[in-house]
């Protein structure tokens, strides 16, 4: 039985009728081929990345398993569609904390018509990825006061701007109430930090991206989770944080240049999350309650 | 003091109809005439923070021109001038490269008939796909015993691999105007290479725009300069120096990921050509 999947946070959603992924709830994933042919595009990817030898195994983990194509039941009635068939990526978890952010200053990239150039541009412009090289598609924070999920979707982050995102990635690794202003960011050492943590993960990728002009990944989220099941439980210290890319409508070969649009975002973005992960070092210090950074106390 | 127009100038502006070009002193100094609308004024404004800055560590400081202040100079109507340490004045015949760096060259601070202009010349050139692109350079050909300069029109239209020829013929000792003889890359090891060449250069650079926050470097470029005298004897004493902040805006807590990127994709390049030298010579 296939049905939406629950912890989607940002692309293209089935509920309400519309036409989106799907899982079968036994760790399959289903994603519809987006029209003009940018179903066609990703499915391409995934076939070259599954059987490209030059991609290390350690870089592997960062992508989600390729499975072929099926041809199901649309989620929005249209009639049977060829579908991706991918790894469902949090289906060991119970309850995900996930945040989808797509890296790279623009989204647009060489060979695309002017109007999507315009849109893109426009896009850019407007939200966060022009100035941070990133930019929030969507996420669903587990609130440990409320116990329920707080959703934030693409409409919203769309209108972020700097401070909003830094508070976002505050929040998502905070215990306190997320309507709070000043995020705790009491788990940013088990999510962000140590050996298996995002930082971690995000550090190994980086340096792949640093020689790696095999593909360029226009467009393409770094999507984020950990358990907070684990978290909540004093003393477990494993949050099973992952990093993984997603959303591959738009990557074309690299044609031996890095993909220094990527490459710039990410290391953007890291910057971001190492400046949680280390005013969190400085709170021990001064004994603070949040982690908002010094020029704001 | 002597003023002269400078001999090895390989990008930028000139002394043209009658407006003021760069001066060069016999005292191993550049004369740099404040650009007009606001961007002489950024520019002096970048120097004053960059030479006060405690933060920015020492190492970093060998990659940046030497600022004394602002001087008004006789000759040029009086106009105000930067005042910064020739970077050539210790080289009897260098090459240089003028590689200007980011895969935009806009900003979000910038008028939008500037961004629309700078999207074009982005789009038209290696800005885009390569996030750089070869503003200018001029090579001492070691057969002929002379400059050669590229012509500006095809510089200006090379894509990829147009690039990497740019960089070969740059290290090069081969006759550069001949375009059927491949550039030896002679020079490859000594330039590019080494623990003081350019790429160790380059990686240190990159280290500190990993973390730093306090400067975009906007439309900036990188010069490469290197000497030819006695390069089998001397060496090289290749050496990398940003220029051009007439730009340059605050980080506000953000890193340069504009020129971080480009910069990454241009070290790219270059451990790519000495990669090929070194397997070239094994072979």
């Amino acid at each position: 039985m296939l049905k939406d999947p629950e912890h989607q946070v940002a692309g293209h959603m089935a509920k309400d009728g519309r036409l989106g992924p799907l899982v079968d709830g036994e760790g399959q994933f289903f994603k519809p081929f987006q029209s003009n042919g940018r179903g066609e595009s990703e499915d391409k990817f995934y076939k070259s990345f599954s059987s490209n030898k030059n991609v290390p195994d350690h870089i592997r983990r960062y992508f989600p398993v390729y499975h072929g194509t099926q041809v199901l039941e649309a989620s929005n009635g249209s009639g049977k569609l060829p579908h991706i068939v991918l790894d469902d990526v949090v289906s060991s978890y119970s309850t995900p904390s996930g945040m989808d952010v797509k890296i790279g200053a623009r989204t647009w990239y060489p060979g695309v018509s002017e109007q999507y150039f315009k849109q893109c541009l426009k896009n850019d412009r407007e939200t966060t990825s022009v100035s941070l090289g990133f930019r929030h598609a969507g996420f669903k924070i587990f609130d440990h006061q409320e116990s329920r999920f707080w959703i934030v979707e693409y409409k919203v982050v769309h209108r972020y701007k700097v401070d909003d995102a830094r508070l976002a990635l505050r929040k998502f690794v905070s215990s306190n109430s997320l309507a709070d202003s000043l995020p705790n960011c009491a788990f940013a050492s088990e999510v962000f930090g140590g050996s298996k943590g995002i930082l971690a993960q995000l550090l190994e990728l980086k340096a792949w991206f640093e020689t790696q002009t095999l593909y360029h990944f226009n467009s393409c989220s770094v999507f984020m989770f950990y358990e907070n099941e684990t978290v909540l439980m004093k003393g477990g210290d494993d949050a099973r944080a992952q990093v993984k890319l997603v959303d591959f409508t738009h990557v074309l070969d690299g044609n031996g240049v890095i993909d220094h649009n990527f490459l710039g975002g990410l290391c953007s973005f890291i910057k971001f999350i190492q400046d949680i992960h280390e005013s969190l070092d400085k709170l021990y210090f001064v004994g603070h309650l949040t982690c908002v950074s010094p020029s704001i106390v | 003091m002597h003023l002269k127009a400078p001999e090895h100038q390989v990008a930028g502006h000139i002394a043209k109809d009658g407006k003021p070009g760069p001066l060069v002193d016999d005292k191993g100094r550049f004369f740099k005439p404040l650009q007009g609308d606001s961007r002489g004024e950024i520019e002096v404004k970048f120097y004053e923070s960059f030479s006060s800055n405690t933060e920015v560590p020492d190492h970093i400081r060998r990659y940046f021109p030497v600022y004394h202040g602002t001087q008004a100079v006789e000759g040029s109507d009086g106009a105000t001038m930067i005042v910064l340490e020739n970077l050539l004045s210790k080289y009897s015949k260098p090459s240089v490269m003028d590689v200007k760096m980011g895969s935009r060259t806009w900003y979000p601070e910038a008028s939008e008939e500037y961004i629309q202009k700078c999207l074009r010349k982005d789009a038209r050139s290696t800005t885009v796909s390569s996030g750089f692109r070869i503003s200018g350079f001029e090579v001492f050909d070691h057969r002929e015993l002379s400059f050669w300069k590229p012509d500006r029109k095809l510089l200006n239209g090379i894509k990829v691999d147009g690039v990497r020829v740019a960089l070969r013929k740059f290290v090069s000792s081969n006759t550069l105007s001949d375009t059927s003889s491949k550039p030896d890359s002679a020079f490859a090891s000594s330039v590019y290479g080494g623990s003081n060449g350019i790429l160790t250069q380059l990686l240190e650079l990159k280290t500190w725009f990993e973390n730093q926050t306090f400067y975009h470097f906007n439309s900036c470029s990188i010069l490469i300069i290197y000497e030819n005298e006695a390069i089998n004897d001397n060496g090289a004493r290749a050496q990398v120096k940003l220029v051009d902040f007439a730009h340059v805006h605050d980080g506000n807590g953000v890193i340069d990921h504009n020129f971080l990127g480009g910069l990454c994709s241009f070290i790219n390049f270059v451990r790519d050509i000495l990669q090929s030298v070194d397997e070239s010579t094994e072979n």
